[in-house]
This record gives C-alpha cells, structure tokens and sequence, in this order.
C-alpha cells in the first residue's frame, strides 16, 4: 500500500523545491517528491512517497520500535527541512540535542545541558 | 530526600479502606465459593472491623478522626496475619483449600498494600513548613490582607 | 551550576547539572535572577505527565541578564535585562506569523510524541516533560533560550524582578483567559480556581471591564487575595457548599455567569466527596488521566449562550463531559496554552502606566535551594502560600 509523508512548508514553490534540491546532495537517496501549492496563504505541500510497511503485524511492530520504519524516517527528514526553510536552524533541546529523530523518541536524554563530548556527538 | 515514592496516599488507602470493606461484606464469600461457611462469617468480620476503625482513624477520609494513622497501618497489619492465622488455629484449613486459600490471599493483599503506602497520614505532605518559613523574606498573611487592590478597574488599554 | 531536577513522583533535589551553551546560532544563554513554581509544574511533580525523565530541569517561568547570544541573534546585547516566555517560538512558522506563538509547527524536537498525544505537535516549552521537546528548564542559575530574536523581552526600566516575571506566563495566561469571555463591561464573570493563574484572571477580566467577578475555591486564605487585592467582587468556598452551580445562580438572580474560566485544569477538586475519591481512584489507576470537575462545573453553571474559557491546563482524556449541556446552551468553549509572545508587550505597558502591580501575588520568596520544600509547600497550600518565587 502506497503510504506519504507530508508537510507543509511556509513558502513559495520555487524557493521550497529550490532549497530541496540543494539539500539533495547531502540527503542521498531520493524518493519521489510532489510540491503543491497549499491553498490561501499556507504556502507549500510536499508529498514525499515511502515503500511499503512489512505486511504483517510483527514486522510492523518491529520497524516502527527500533526506529527504522521508513514512514517515520520520512517524516523526520521532512520536519527538518521546514525548519531549515523556514528559521535557518534544526530545533534542538536537551533531550534531543540532533533535532527531531525517531530513535530518540524512546531514549531521550535528561532535560538538562550537554556536557562538551556529547555536544561533539551531537553535531553541535 | 526524598524516600522512594508510595503511591498510596492516605486518601487513596481511606478510599481502599472503604471499599475493601464493603467488598469483603458483599461480594467476596460468594465470589470465592465460600458463601454459608464459617470462612464466609470470619471474612464478613474482618471486613466489618477494618470499616470500623478506618471510620474512626485520623486521616482524610475518617469520620470521627480518633484513632491516630500509623496505628490503623498497625491495625492492617495485625488484622491480616490474624486474618491468614485463623483457619489454621481452627483447624477449619482441613476441610479443603477453600477454607483456608481465601484468608490467605486476604492477607498477602493487604500487606502488599501496605508496602505501597506512605505512612505519614498527612495525605503525602513531606516538606518541612518550619524551614520555609524562617528562610521566607515576605510574611505571606500581609501580602492576601493588605496593599489594596492591586488592579484598577477598566483601564482603557 | 545548581538546577532543581524531577527526581521521580513527589520529588525534586537541587543539584549540579552543566552550564548550559549555545546549541544554534538563534540561541541566547540567560543568567535567571528570578524565577517561580507554576501551578501546571505540580502536575509533573505530582506524577501525571508522562515522558518525564529522572534529571529533567524544571521551571518555565523565568527572567534574568543576557550572557551570551548567537551570530543569529541581532536584538540582544549582553548585559540586557529580558523576560523570558514559557513557550518557545519561531516566529517563522504560520502559527507564529498568526500570533498562535504557543502551537509553533518548528520549536518542539519531540514533535512526534506530541502527534501521537494530540494529533498534532505543538510548540516547544521549558522544563515541561519530553512531550513539550525536552528543553531544560528555568529553576536553575543559567537558562539557554531558543529564538532568542522572536521570545525575549527587554525590561528597560525600574521595575522590580517581581513585578514583571509573571510575564513570562500566569499574567498574560490569565489575561488571554479573560479575553476569550469577550467582555465589554457590565458582564459577570466566574473564576474556578483562585490559585495565582485564577487571581490574574480575576484581575484581567476587572481590568476589561467586568462589573462582577466571582471567585471560587477550596481556601478562604486564596479567596480573600481575590476579593483584597486581585477585585473579586465574590467569593464562593465549596468546601463549606459544594453545589457551586446553585450558587453561582443565586448570585446572579438564576441567570448564570455570562462567561466562566477553568483556571483549575487537570487536578479538579470536586466539592462532592465521593466524586472526588472515585477521580482520584481513577486516576491513580490511570484509567482517566484528567479530573475534570471543575470543568463540569463550569460547563453546567455557564449561561445559556455565554463562553466557557479553559485556561487550566489538561493533558489526556477526562471521563463524562457533559455535550448535552455543552451543545444543548449553546456555549463556546474557548482554550489553549497561552500565546504569551503576543500579550507581552501590552501588559508591560499595562504595568507600567499602574493599571495592576502583579507582585501582588507573590507570599514566598525563598533561595534556590529550598524548591523541594517550596514545591511541597505550594502543593500542599501550607503557610499560606500562593505564589513561590525562587531566587538562584
């Protein structure tokens, strides 16, 4: 079953898939991306097409826990890129200092400042 | 320091109290297949007196606040190992697991319970008032009490 | 530095956490000279919400000096005096370009958690559980503030810390709470909960105009701060009468307030014992997250046709809401955790010009590391105690 990411980025058309395709290089594999404008003033939709789920429950279970399921990986990648678009930085806390990541959804760190090896792991 | 947490406070144990004392009157003998023996009637007053005195305990739920907190926990205690002794004292536990099974279980509840409750009886209350005070810079009674109103009414914004 | 961290259900220690940095080049690092317990913080404390983490800094009211800002950031020098609000804002976004600062779609980094809670993800907060990003909090001496170019504002004047840290929080949330009754004077307006949020309602909803404001609560101590100093012109105690719906009709000739604000939320009080103890079993056992009897309350005593606003804050699922009488009156159900970017500045201006000092609320100043008895005391409403300011 086909299954989509989506978002929707504050922007024109152009500049959103402009800043798309310069992020390509650094994404790697590329799956099949539509833009389409959002209606009024909302800006830009992209529909990002994921492979399918395994096709059976345990599969599925098994994905989506150790953080591998494509769907939420898209979805990640799509969060990132509208705050890059949109504020010019990746949102970071203490419990998620890599921004918005599916692995760290159940293995968050404690709400409290980084010490400097775990900022250098981190990518700050 | 905080002690590790007990999820029971003394309202909660109050509510439990209550309920497990009405549950064991009504329900219990016939659930557990005991209903018209002599287990049922030993069952029957134990859940009647743990109402009793939880009815006179000091604690939220008390109705005439008498009996102090930490002895009702006493009073559990005791209650459930007399609970779990007596088929054996009787010697009743001969005449089938259901005779004796029922008031032992009774009592491996209760006692887990009690490991689960915080014994101070003041709800939860752990901080120490006396410390806050003196380390207080304002007299928190003036502040309801005195100054006026600190807001004017319909001010155009 | 010190920091007061969750340590588990009931509890909380001040211990020595790291200096926080710069992580993003819109970040600034505040020094706090001031900060406060939020009645919403009990909620963590009291173990309700979840994704909490042994460790976590908690605090999202705080203000203090600008130590340290990123390449970013253009409007702040070092050595500013700002307050700082409790969500945390882009300023980028659609929601934030609508003045929705506190449903932000970029500042939460934990924003699928947040979808799988509530269908969507909304804004980042300080110190409020992992669900709300996982941000260190303000009960510390250091506080790294994300977007510091959109959240920080600059206090320029004499005032004292205790006049304008509610700012960051319980004013404007009790301000946004009186604004959604829509008043345009003579109205009466009924308050649950006379806690700090619920006596800045109070005192909002005098300042817009309101002719009668009825306060309501458990604590006479807490109703006379409403009716002394907050301008209640009512107070109703539901511990002495818990039919407050009755009540609240007999002070308005059987017609019922024109609008009501929930400043209560998730850890009702039910004047009716054996609501009270049957929520409570609920809840212990998770089986309702949110005890909702003042918002049955306030739905049930709200006019026919009036509003009812919730600013108390809720976090799950709460059983038996009445939609008959919801739908069947006609009432507008208004909510939301406030949009604190957006009031800011004309509450400053609010307070300045003297239309309402809100140290007013403060009874307790303590240092830093007495939060694990403030906290207890405030939970527990010892000593008189509405407001708990901590001093790092």
């Amino acid at each position: 079953m086909r299954r989509v990411a989506t978002i929707t980025v504050l922007g024109a058309r152009e500049e959103v898939q402009r800043l798309w395709r310069e992020l390509a290089a650094e994404r790697g594999a590329d799956p099949p991306v539509s833009f389409m404008t959002a209606p009024g003033d909302r800006g830009t939709e992209i529909r990002v097409e994921v492979p399918d789920a395994p096709s059976n429950a345990v599969g599925q279970a098994v994905t989506k826990l150790s953080g591998s399921d494509p769907l939420a990986k898209a979805k990640d990648e799509l969060r990132r890129f509208k705050q890059l678009f949109e504020t010019g930085v990746i949102a970071r806390s203490d419990g998620t200092p890599e921004g918005h990541a599916v692995e760290r959804q159940l293995k968050q760190r404690p709400a409290q400042p980084l010490e400097q090896p775990e900022r250098e792991k981190a990518g700050v | 320091m905080p002690t590790p947490p007990r999820p029971l406070d003394a309202t909660l144990h109050g509510v439990v109290d209550y309920n497990m004392g009405a549950f064991l009157i009504a329900a219990f003998p016939k659930l557990a297949g005991i209903q018209g023996t002599r287990s049922a009637r030993q069952i029957r007053l134990a859940g009647a007196i743990h109402a009793g005195y939880s009815a006179l305990t000091n604690y939220p739920l008390g109705v005439v606040k008498a009996l102090p907190y930490k002895a009702h926990l006493g009073l559990d205690a005791a209650g459930a190992i007399a609970l779990a002794a007596t088929p054996f004292v009787t010697g009743q536990y001969r005449r089938g697991t259901r005779q004796w099974l029922p008031h032992v279980a009774l009592c491996v509840a209760e006692l887990s319970s009690l490991l689960i409750t915080d014994p101070t009886g003041r709800g939860d209350y752990h901080g120490n008032v006396e410390a806050v005070r003196q380390a207080n810079a304002i007299d928190p009674g003036s502040k309801l009490r005195n100054g006026g109103p600190a807001v004017r009414r319909s001010a155009a914004a | 530095m010190r920091a007061n961290v969750w340590s588990g259900r009931n509890g909380v220690q001040v211990e020595n956490v790291p200096d926080p940095t710069l992580l993003n080049d819109r970040d600034a690092i505040v020094k706090i000279s001031s900060t406060a317990i939020c009645g919403s913080d009990l909620h963590l404390y009291d173990g309700y919400v979840p994704t909490m983490k042994r460790g976590d800094i908690l605090g999202h009211e705080f203000m203090g000096e600008v130590v340290e800002t990123g390449r970013g950031v253009d409007n702040l020098a070092v050595g500013d005096r700002v307050v700082v609000p409790f969500p945390i804002a882009c300023g980028n976004c659609w929601s934030c370009k609508h003045e929705l600062y506190s449903v932000c779609e970029n500042s939460n980094p934990n924003a699928g958690i947040a979808e799988k809670m509530f269908g969507h993800p909304t804004a980042g907060i300080f110190g409020y559980s992992h669900i709300t990003g996982g941000y260190a909090g303000g009960q510390a001496e250091y506080a790294r503030v994300p977007y510091a170019d959109v959240g920080p504002f600059k206090i320029e004047d004499d005032l004292t810390d205790e006049q304008v840290l509610f700012l960051s929080d319980i004013f404007p949330t009790g301000y946004m709470g009186a604004e959604f009754c829509q008043i345009t004077g003579g109205e009466t307006i009924a308050v649950f909960g006379a806690g700090p949020v619920g006596q800045f309602a109070i005192a909002s909803a005098v300042m817009l105009g309101a002719e009668r404001v009825i306060a309501i609560d458990e604590y006479d101590y807490r109703l006379q701060m409403a009716t002394a100093r907050a301008g209640a012109t009512d107070a109703i105690n539901f511990s002495e009468n818990a039919d407050v719906v009755e009540q609240l009709k007999e002070l308005t000739g059987g017609r019922g307030p024109d609008a009501v604000i929930d400043a209560v939320g998730m850890e009702a009080v039910s004047g009716h014992g054996v609501v009270h103890a049957v929520d409570r079993v609920k809840q212990a056992a998770r089986i309702e997250s949110d005890r909702g009897a003042a918002l049955r309350d306030a739905i049930m005593a709200c006019r026919p046709g009036g509003i009812v606003s919730v600013i108390g804050v809720y976090g799950g699922l709460m059983d038996k809401f009445p939609t008959g009488a919801f739908m069947n009156k006609g009432l507008t159900l208004r909510s939301g955790q406030c949009h604190v970017q957006r009031y800011i500045k004309p509450l400053y201006e609010r307070i300045r010009k003297g239309d309402i000092d809100p140290s007013f609320v403060v009874t307790h100043r303590l240092e830093l590391g007495h939060a694990p008895d403030g906290y207890e005391t405030f939970k527990h409403k010892q000593d008189n105690c509405v407001k708990v300011v901590l001093k790092p």
